[in-house]
């Protein structure tokens, strides 16, 4: 590459990637008969949303400047890496991007370059909104007070960096480690670990933070504080606009050198490797043999009883065993799915947590844990109408079908199967491990029993065809409100079971919801299955 | 031009082009013909590039393949099977990319830009006021070809090119490549469609199994061979006869 083509083809490929990211890859669900004429629009409405998330730094305005500012940071982490991680597998290695570029003059490290500086740059943007709140309250108070604004920005910008070049590292290690063969399972499957990490981690610290605020200190006495990556930032914040302690410098040191190496190890040593995964991608050998085994083991067990009478339909079944594939070997699918519905899962373990109380409280926190499980399918469901293979499910239009009703039962069964059942007994363990008593476990009952109904509601409220919408559109499915809907069921499902309980109720209450549920079932069933196919422009999403 | 070299790409265990070798000089159309799995897309994809063979070697222009792959990539132009396009782009916005790409400035890139519209009969409206994901299949094509020569390549590969393009447009292509092999463009041109790559090839290379089969002037190996025509005569080396047998019986089968 010549020195007069480097800046120009640099700049062309920022442009690329920065207009992909903010407007997809693929062209439905955009205008497509006109090309935007702004993507700025767009991306004021993510970040004002980032920006209104910031506001719950208030709550530990008490808490004094460090433990604020390990908040900020980790929320930030939070957000920016599972947007780095969501974004860097299609990102980095894109199939049709190789057909496209792969023969053109540019080397793979300028792809890199760009790529990164443009998941870098919209990272800084996303953790700037996010902030935005958070530096007001740090200015607030620190002794230093303008001097805050300076460090936490620069440690913003290092938690971007940092997010970013660990990504980017552990792409490469994959890469390196388990060569080209394994790459797309090995990467899939760093990545899902790594996004749902990012989400436990950052549900779990608030908590530690608002039960143990004592513990908060960059002192050396909480060593332990060490192994969290916000605390090394917040190190940096509190050593120039804090309390300019020895622990505090350590920790700023830290999480600057950490930044440092992850960027030389990530876009320096590694770099090279990063054509050779390009050219893997590209690669189209013999089909690997890696998810056969389990389709065989769900399609095995359609045909045991009782499942063979539960997935009886035959577009039934073929729905099923297309959402347990793709949930098992879809890498989009599978980044999107698991870390979606992690905190689903996290936020029954907190509730289950030991806590002070009247009985009444008590019932309803464990009773509320079990209903808050329902959130699993009613968020699933709607996750798994989208992938990008979204035109191949034209198909089902094509098949003499009247409408997808039997492709939402397909889906809603694998949802229940695969996701929501394996959650329960890990719920169920976790509760028995923390000591939860046997009356205490019961009170899971009430809302296991609704969460048939929740499936079947989101199957009401998203006309799932599995697969059938554009990958980009998910980035907005609208989980907001199905969390608020969620919580407005669940919420009087547990009062009403920790009072029935309370009163000596509790079995004939469960009788009744029993019936309750089964008629509401019974009714969005039939609701669901009278529907007819949309045009297929509506459906986009 | 290009001098391939024994090549061999191996995916696992299984060989997707085995020792292949053969020759192509400046200004000539070679036809590249092989049943579906046949490695004519991995052979092309080496040649551009885009994968590294296992063995062998090959220089395109000149250059070698493996040391040079960036200056050979300067040089040629490549028309994908797949035809994939950056569908949340305009047309303009792809090929402008395209061109900065090859490092040509704005300027001469849009005069090349009208060029090919000319050509191709798109309205420059399409172009920029729509994105790709809304074109036609055809039209999508016209632009992913359009990209392939914007550069002006001395070598250009192309993989089942007429796919999507109407009549008119399929003949108004074919004319164009045998326009610029006289111009001493060098065309690789894999396709299934038979009839055409006779009328337009000036010589074919027919690979099976990763392995070269035949090579030579269409006229001059059907007449070899007795076949009458090209499709003949794939037919006869590839196994295409007891095709047409199997169908045969599998037409049977839908028998009230």
């Amino acid at each position: 590459m010549s020195a007069a083509t480097a800046p120009v083809q640099s700049k062309a490929l920022r442009r690329l990637f920065l207009t992909i990211f903010l407007r997809g890859r693929g062209a439905r669900g955009l205008q497509k008969q006109s090309a935007p004429k702004s993507i700025g629009r767009k991306l004021a409405l993510t970040l004002a949303f980032y920006a209104l998330f910031g506001i719950f730094a208030t709550m530990f305005i008490t808490q004094g400047l460090y433990a604020v500012s390990i908040y900020l940071h980790a929320s930030t982490m939070m957000f920016i890496g599972m947007f780095v991680a969501s974004s860097a597998g299609e990102a980095l290695f894109n199939k049709e991007e190789a057909d496209i570029l792969l023969h053109r003059p540019v080397t793979p490290q300028a792809l890199l370059w760009a790529k990164v500086r443009v998941m870098v740059e919209i990272s800084i943007w996303l953790a700037a909104a996010f902030n935005l709140v958070g530096f007001g309250i740090g200015t607030y108070l620190s002794p230093s007070r303008g001097m805050f604004v300076a460090a936490h920005a620069v440690s913003v910008v290092m938690d971007a960096l940092f997010c970013t070049g660990l990504v980017v590292v552990t792409y490469q290690l994959c890469l390196r480690w388990f060569g080209r063969e394994k790459l797309d399972g090995v990467i899939t499957t760093a990545q899902t670990l790594m996004a749902i990490g990012i989400v436990l981690g950052s549900q779990l610290a608030p908590q530690v933070m608002m039960r143990h605020p004592e513990r908060i200190t960059s002192t050396f006495h909480s060593w332990w504080i060490l192994c969290l990556p916000p605390a090394w930032f917040a190190g940096f914040d509190d050593a120039i606009a804090g309390s300019h302690s020895v622990s505090s410098l350590a920790l700023g040191a830290l999480a600057v050198a950490s930044t440092a190496a992850l960027l030389w190890v990530g876009f320096g040593t590694l770099a090279r490797d990063y054509g050779t995964g390009l050219q893997a991608i590209n690669e189209t050998g013999p089909a690997r043999s890696g998810g056969r085994p389990r389709r065989q083991f769900f399609k095995r067990l359609t045909t045991l009883i009782p499942f063979r009478w539960w997935i009886r339909h035959p577009v039934e079944r073929a729905s099923f065993l297309l959402c347990t594939s793709y949930l098992m070997r879809d890498r989009d699918v599978k980044l999107r799915v698991y870390p979606g519905i992690t905190p689903m899962m996290m936020m029954p373990i907190i509730m289950l947590l030991p806590r002070n109380g009247t009985e009444l409280s008590r019932g309803f926190m464990v009773a509320f844990a079990g209903a808050y499980l329902g959130m699993i399918p009613l968020l699933a469901v709607g996750l798994l109408k989208y992938s990008q293979n979204w035109q191949a499910a034209d198909v089902f239009r094509a098949v003499p079908m009247t409408g997808p009703g039997p492709l939402y039962d397909g889906l809603r069964k694998a949802v229940l199967l695969v996701l929501t059942l394996p959650m329960l007994v890990i719920l169920a363990l976790i509760a028995w491990a923390m000591g939860a008593n046997r009356a205490d476990l019961l009170m899971l009952i009430p809302g296991v029993i609704t969460i048939p109904v929740f499936a079947l509601m989101a199957c009401w409220m998203t006309n799932p065809v599995p697969f059938g919408s554009p990958a980009e559109s998910a980035r907005s499915a609208g989980r907001g409100w199905k969390i608020m809907s969620g919580l407005l069921i669940s919420m009087p499902i547990a009062a009403l079971s920790a009072g029935a309980k309370m009163f000596g109720y509790f079995w004939p209450f469960i009788g009744l919801e029993i019936v309750a549920c089964a008629i509401a079932c019974q009714l969005i069933q039939y609701r669901c299955r009278a529907v007819k196919w949309k045009p297929i422009d509506e459906d986009a999403d | 031009m290009i001098a391939v070299r024994e090549l061999t790409k191996l995916f696992g265990a299984q060989k997707a082009v085995d020792n292949l070798s053969f020759e192509i000089p400046a200004g000539q159309i070679v036809g590249f013909l092989g049943p579906n799995g046949a490695g004519k897309s991995t052979t092309l994809k080496m040649l551009t590039g885009m994968i590294e063979p296992t063995s062998g070697a090959a220089t395109v222009c000149g250059l070698d393949l493996l040391k040079d792959t960036l200056e050979i990539k300067k040089r040629i132009g490549f028309v994908p099977e797949s035809g994939a396009v950056f569908e949340s782009l305009t047309g303009l916005e792809y090929l402008e990319m395209v061109a900065a790409l090859y490092g040509i400035p704005e300027g001469a890139a849009r005069e090349r830009i009208k060029q090919f519209i000319a050509f191709f009969d798109l309205s420059f409206e399409t172009l920029t006021e729509k994105l790709l994901g809304a074109y036609s299949k055809g039209m999508r094509r016209k632009v992913v070809i359009t990209s392939a020569l914007l550069h002006n390549p001395p070598v250009v590969f192309f993989d089942e090119p007429l796919d999507g393009l109407d009549a008119n447009a399929a003949v108004g292509f074919k004319t164009l490549i045998q326009t610029l092999a006289r111009e001493g463009k060098t065309i690789v041109y894999s396709s299934h469609i038979l009839d055409v790559v006779e009328r337009v090839c000036d010589r074919v290379i027919i690979i099976d199994k990763g392995k070269l089969l035949l090579d030579g002037k269409p006229e001059q190996l059907v007449a070899e061979h007795n076949s009458g025509t090209l499709e003949h005569l794939f037919t006869q080396l590839t196994g295409g006869e007891e095709l047409q047998r199997r169908a045969e019986d599998f037409a049977k089968t839908f028998r009230a």
